[in-house]
């Protein structure tokens, strides 16, 4: 991770590798942090609950990782940038449900692709107001959801979109390759890519400069403002996507079916173990907080535990999470 | 002189704001169908009561600095506790309310105020859970409050456009203006939000003054949502951060600013009673849902884009690259047509 910024044209010089280096044994101790958490929950989940198990549970988490996992990697690009989260992350996949959906009489190719390209241009929309002007994230994104509630109300006059009747032409999301339900290896697909691209494009350097120290990444000459719009358009089609998904799975589309998925989103991002001030982490971390994020989900519901006590416990959780992360890196700054 | 009588500059913008705001409601019936009267006048006063004291809340933080994102759910948690225990006494469940507040605010500002962190991911944390708090106590049901005088008397009409519930609220409004006028703690916050290093180097008790906010902000919260499901007779729920919305447009139009150090309580009241106007220009055309959360979340977007720091510096850049890029080209757009003649 230190390498990529190391290696990039305008990283920060040698003066600062003492800091890099204590950063990245404070990164190192979150991370292994969270591997022991993940494994104790693991072996906790197993030995104590009925029926967790399974290959119908597994399968069960698997399906939810899906969702949640996708909308996870959407937030880590906007975390990693250095701005925060989204909080319309729910809207814009409901959003892109009843577009999805409204739009299959037309053919199942153009409803993707208008699907897609609405959660993109929405996402670049915001990334402008947030990477170019310098607007504040969370009124930017808790303004937009409430516009896009507003268009998505106004559109559907407040009815739920209902896929065609006897139109099979979605079916394939639904469907299962070797007992795992497709969304998941589309995710794991998704993850892989953007790993890569991030990894290997100059794009994916600047992104984690930019989220380091957006200032000197402007003095290095970098287009900040490109950067943090690209970040929010990636993000702004996988929440479209993960939405489509979602819509694809219930074969009904309403505002109702954003339910907790911008707090799971965020949670899982969280504790993922993704830098919430920036400049680190991986769409590897997202996906493992969202599988974790999910196995909580499902130890709770496995005993009989209301939705009030599972948003409880993710919000506990993210609380803990950060401020662990602030106290393992203030003894790394010491 | 205090500091309030200094009407200048950015002071006296959100009493202009509220002016227009005013006198474009009163026009009203000359461009759309529908009335306006004392009975507006009731039902602004009515939402102010409402929902004003959460934005008084968040605008508190925001003052120092920081935004409070939990307030949304002290907000439900207060009425969820009022109508839960003030089934005897509205006093007591309004103290349990309050008290509650005052718990939440306490552990998020020490948190915020001596691990130095962002509040945004902390009160994030504080949001999400107190969120599933207010779905476990109430079992994910609407509770209705009993005690029904008690709502009749906060809703009872008082001076013909008051009620005994917006009394309350601008008493409490009056109050923290007055603490922020004429004391040495509107000073001090002020200067928190403007610059935390120097304030702290030049004696001001920043930890404190930090953590006391979140106090304030959190009971004032907890209070107002109790205050609104008693006069509802009911606490109810709710997933969305419809009043986060409110209250962050009503702060930022009462003159607070999102990078800290500038706004008062008096401003914030501005704000609010702008946006309570909107809404009843809203309810009085009968303009439908989807109309409500057009305008809200657009004003908000429009707030934000003005209270940018960057907007000028993205203007400025844009022309700038535009200029060098004509530059490079050799030919600067005003000269190419010369250059191509020649």
């Amino acid at each position: 991770m230190s390498t990529d910024v190391a290696t990039a044209p305008t990283g920060p010089g040698p003066a600062r590798t003492g800091a890099g280096g204590s950063r990245e044994a404070a990164t190192r101790g979150a991370f292994y942090g969270a591997i022991a958490v993940f494994a104790a929950l693991i072996l906790y989940g197993a030995i104590s609950t009925d029926g967790f198990l399974t290959m119908t549970n597994v399968r069960a988490i698997l399906s939810s990782v899906a969702f949640v996992g996708m909308v996870a990697v959407g937030t880590a690009l906007i975390m990693i940038s250095g701005n925060l989260f989204s909080l319309a992350v729910g809207s814009t996949a409901a959003a892109a449900a009843m577009i999805f959906l409204a739009l299959l009489p037309h053919g199942i190719v153009l409803a993707f692709a208008v699907t897609l390209l609405m959660g993109v241009v929405v996402g670049a929309m915001q990334g402008f107001l947030v990477g170019g002007i310098g607007a504040n994230t969370i009124i930017v994104t808790i303004g937009a959801a409430g516009l896009i509630q507003g268009v998505a109300l106004w559109a559907s006059h407040g009815a739920t979109i209902l896929p065609p009747k006897g139109d099979t032409s979605f079916d394939w999301l639904n469907g299962h390759i070797f007992t795992f339900a497709v969304p998941i290896y589309i995710l794991f697909g998704t993850v892989v890519v953007l790993d890569q691209f991030l990894r290997r494009s100059r794009f994916g350097r600047r992104l984690k400069l930019v989220g380091e120290n957006v200032e000197a990444a402007r003095a290095a000459g970098i287009r900040t403002a490109w950067v943090v719009i690209g970040a929010f358009s990636i993000a702004g089609g996988l929440f479209a996507f993960a939405g489509l998904e979602l819509g694809a799975f219930n074969e009904s589309g309403s505002l109702l079916i954003e339910g907790t998925q911008t707090y799971d989103a965020i949670a899982a991002a969280v504790v993922g173990g993704i830098a919430i001030t920036g400049g680190r982490g991986s769409v590897w971390q997202a996906l493992g907080g969202a599988i974790l994020i999910a196995m909580i989900s499902d130890i709770l519901l496995l005993r009989g535990y209301s939705e009030g006590i599972q948003i409880l416990v993710k919000g506990v959780v993210v609380f803990a999470v950060v401020v662990l992360a602030r106290l393992n890196r203030m003894r790394a700054e010491s | 002189m205090p500091d309030i009588l200094r009407f200048r500059g950015p002071a006296l913008r959100p009493f202009l704001t509220l002016a227009v705001f005013a006198i474009a409601f009163a026009l009203l019936p000359q461009y759309a169908t529908g009335e306006v009267g004392t009975a507006n006048i009731a039902n602004v006063l009515t939402s102010f009561a409402g929902i004003g004291l959460v934005a008084l809340a968040l605008g508190l933080t925001m003052i120092i600095g920081e935004y409070d994102l939990s307030v949304s759910s002290t907000y439900l948690l207060g009425g969820m506790l009022a109508v839960k225990t003030g089934g005897d006494s509205p006093v007591l469940g309004a103290a349990i309310a309050v008290a509650a507040g005052l718990l939440v605010g306490f552990v998020q500002g020490v948190v915020i105020a001596k691990l130095r962190m962002s509040s945004i991911p902390v009160t994030l944390g504080g949001f999400i859970a107190l969120l599933g708090l207010v779905y476990v106590l109430s079992n994910s049901k609407s509770v209705n409050y009993s005690d029904l005088k008690v709502t009749l008397g906060l809703n009872e009409p008082v001076l013909t456009v008051f009620t005994e519930r917006s009394l309350i609220a601008i008493g409490i409004f009056l109050v923290l203006a007055g603490v922020f006028a004429f004391t040495w703690l509107g000073r001090d916050v002020r200067a928190i939000g403007s610059d935390r290093k120097a304030a702290r180097t030049s004696g001001v008790r920043v930890d404190r003054i930090v953590i006391g906010t979140f106090m304030s902000s959190a009971a004032i919260s907890c209070f107002s949502g109790a205050l609104l499901a008693y006069s509802l007779a009911y606490a109810t729920p709710n997933r969305t951060v419809a009043p986060l919305v409110f209250a962050t447009t009503a702060a930022l139009l009462g003159g607070v600013s999102l990078s800290g150090g500038r706004g008062n309580p008096l401003g914030i009241g501005c704000g609010v009673l702008c946006l309570a106007i909107l809404n009843e220009a809203l309810a009085v055309t009968g303009s439908a849902a989807y109309v409500t959360y057009l305008v809200t979340g657009g004003l908000l977007l429009i707030v934000t884009i003005v209270d940018a720091p960057h907007l000028l510096r993205w203007w400025r850049t844009t022309k700038a690259a535009e200029n060098l890029r004509a530059g490079f080209s050799g030919r600067p757009p005003a000269e190419a047509a010369t250059g191509g003649a020649r």
